[in-house]
């Protein structure tokens, strides 16, 4: 799956789960740029990216990603 | 020594001069600071000062060794890391908790008829053991988790543990943010400096004028509860909440500008908490280098590992979350609760957060002002609250004191009332002036005013109001006894 397609995924999981009207995810895109995006809707996040591609991430996967960018390097890796 | 006393202003002179004339490299600077960090240290508890230094260095070689394992042996980096959590968390068990579990055990042991001897442990509690074991621990797991970079430079280490601003009573800084500005020399800066006396002037405002004012007439009247009436009880719950605020926010504020005076800057520790729509929000607002601190190192490990359990894994999380916070308070039943209480709070926050949202869509609720403050002042009376099993000495305070509600209510408690009404009802209704200005018209400035009267009338007008109405006799502050 190219970067381009995971990212269009991500976009629609992030509306979907944070309850967004539109986003627009990229590499450098971080918590801080998006309000609803906190330590709670943050495993949600999670589950719900676990689900849609079929991967599990480890713990420490989970909480060494600083940006949007690292979490799709992670996704690539498993695919 | 505390820092709104003389022999505080006396001592930070003595550092700051040498420090910005005598040297001419970050290194000089890092072991004069460290110096006096341990002076400080020793000054407040000299017995407990080779403990301090034991343990930087222990976790010092630590951090090395896990960087070092980090990408070659990564299940060595963990055994490493786990170890030093383990460490840490002994060394806070056995100063903290440790005399509490005995007494607890023969406790227990007696009311089920297994005899075992009056044991009284006189384990004497370091001050500020709390919040450098938790910059220890965080250290360990931020290089473990490569979110900071080890420092080789072992004088740098020591002195982020122990900066003495911070080592009494916080904030709990990172070691991501902190150690990279003790790799240069930091020179004598005119805006520093002024931002730096600036919020030393606000935190003293709010510890000698509202908080120490407060003080006296909360402490006689939940020291003897059973005296008063529900009149009293109701009066002073949201008054110690006021307190406890301006008393932790005041320290907090003068330590941050202290720091700042140096050019160091620390973590932020408040964001005007009363000025929260929720629990959950309250709580970012609220002792954030603690609550970041847990929510980063407890909540997140135990959300992701809970997290095939849905939403009933995220309330196991949250409560476990609030429970540590509520005990890293100390070795009592009250703070147990205490992060009990708050813990389910959150968890209704939580699990309602959904239906509220549509609620205030289907509503047109979302920028209705009194909507906002009746949902802020439910907040605070959630937290008024909180605070009254906060500050009791035991469980069974806190119920007699909820219990006097029940006796009915009567004239209010009026012995140095005044006090209260004439110094820190003002001082009280002008911080809220102050944070209203700060949430919703940023564009008002006082001390910050680029119009040079407007900033000299404020600061000039901050300090009279200190001379005349604040509490000047150097009193200690709540958060030192954790």
């Amino acid at each position: 799956m190219e970067r381009t397609e995971i990212f269009e995924k991500l976009n629609e999981i992030f509306v979907d789960v944070l309850d967004l009207d539109e986003v627009e995810l990229t590499d450098a895109t971080t918590a801080d740029d998006i309000e609803e995006w906190d330590s709670l809707s943050h495993v949600q996040l999670v589950v719900a990216i676990e689900k849609a591609f079929g991967v599990k991430f480890t713990a420490l996967e989970i909480m060494k990603w600083k940006n949007v960018g690292e979490l799709v390097d992670s996704i690539v890796q498993k695919l | 020594m505390v820092v709104n006393s003389i022999n505080f202003w006396l001592f930070f002179a003595a550092v700051v001069v040498p420090y910005f004339l005598c040297f001419r490299g970050q290194r000089g600077q890092n072991l004069w600071l460290l110096l006096a960090s341990y002076v400080f240290y020793g000054w407040a508890d000299w017995k407990i000062l080779p403990l301090l230094v034991g343990v930087t260095a222990v976790f010092y070689g630590l951090g090395l060794a896990i960087a070092r394992n980090n990408e070659s042996n990564p299940r060595r980096a963990s055994q490493l890391t786990t170890l030093g959590v383990l460490l840490g968390l002994g060394i806070l068990f056995y100063f903290k908790y440790f005399g509490f579990f005995v007494q607890e055990f023969t406790a227990l042991f007696a009311s089920l008829g297994v005899p075992c001897g009056e044991r009284t442990l006189n384990i004497v509690m370091p001050i500020g053991i709390s919040f450098f074991t938790f910059k220890l621990m965080g250290y360990v797991i931020e290089v473990h988790r490569q979110t900071a970079a080890p420092t080789r430079d072992a004088v740098q280490f020591a002195l982020f543990i122990a900066f003495f601003p911070t080592i009494l009573s916080g904030p709990i800084d990172r070691a991501a943010t902190f150690l990279p500005q003790l790799q240069r020399r930091r020179r004598y800066n005119e805006s520093d400096v002024s931002e730096g006396l600036k919020r030393v002037l606000w935190g003293l405002f709010l510890k000698t004028c509202i908080a120490d004012v407060i003080a006296p007439w909360t402490t006689v009247v939940f020291g003897n509860y059973a005296h008063h009436n529900a009149t009293t009880i109701l009066v002073a719950a949201p008054l110690y909440l006021i307190q406890l605020y301006t008393d932790f926010c005041g320290f907090s504020e003068m330590a941050i500008g202290v720091a700042r005076i140096m050019g160091l800057r620390v973590v932020e520790n408040f964001q005007r908490p009363f000025f929260a729509k929720n629990v959950a929000e309250y709580w970012r607002r609220w002792h954030m280098s603690l609550t970041t601190w847990i929510t980063d190192y407890v909540f997140m490990p135990l959300n992701v590992a809970f997290r095939d359990w849905g939403l009933w894994g995220l309330y196991a999380a949250t409560l476990l979350n609030l429970i540590a916070i509520g005990v890293w308070h100390g070795a009592n039943w009250t703070y147990f609760w205490f992060g009990v209480y708050h813990g389910l709070l959150l968890c209704i926050v939580t699990g309602l957060d959904k239906r509220r949202k549509r609620f205030e869509k289907a509503h047109h609720l979302k920028d209705n002002e009194l909507y906002a403050w009746s949902r802020r002042l439910l907040t605070f009376l959630c937290f008024t609250f909180g605070s009254v099993l906060f500050q009791a000495a035991s469980m069974g305070d806190f119920l007699g004191t909820i219990a006097r509600l029940g006796q009915g209510f009567g004239p209010l408690y009026s012995e140095e009332f005044s006090s209260l009404v004439i110094y820190a009802l003002p001082a009280t209704c002008l911080m809220f002036l102050r944070e209203w200005v700060a949430e919703y018209r940023r564009d008002i400035h006082f001390m910050h005013s680029p119009n040079i009267i407007v900033r000299l009338v404020s600061i000039a007008l901050l300090i009279s109001f200190i001379i005349y109405a604040g509490q000047l006799e150097g009193n200690s502050f709540i958060y030192f006894q954790f």
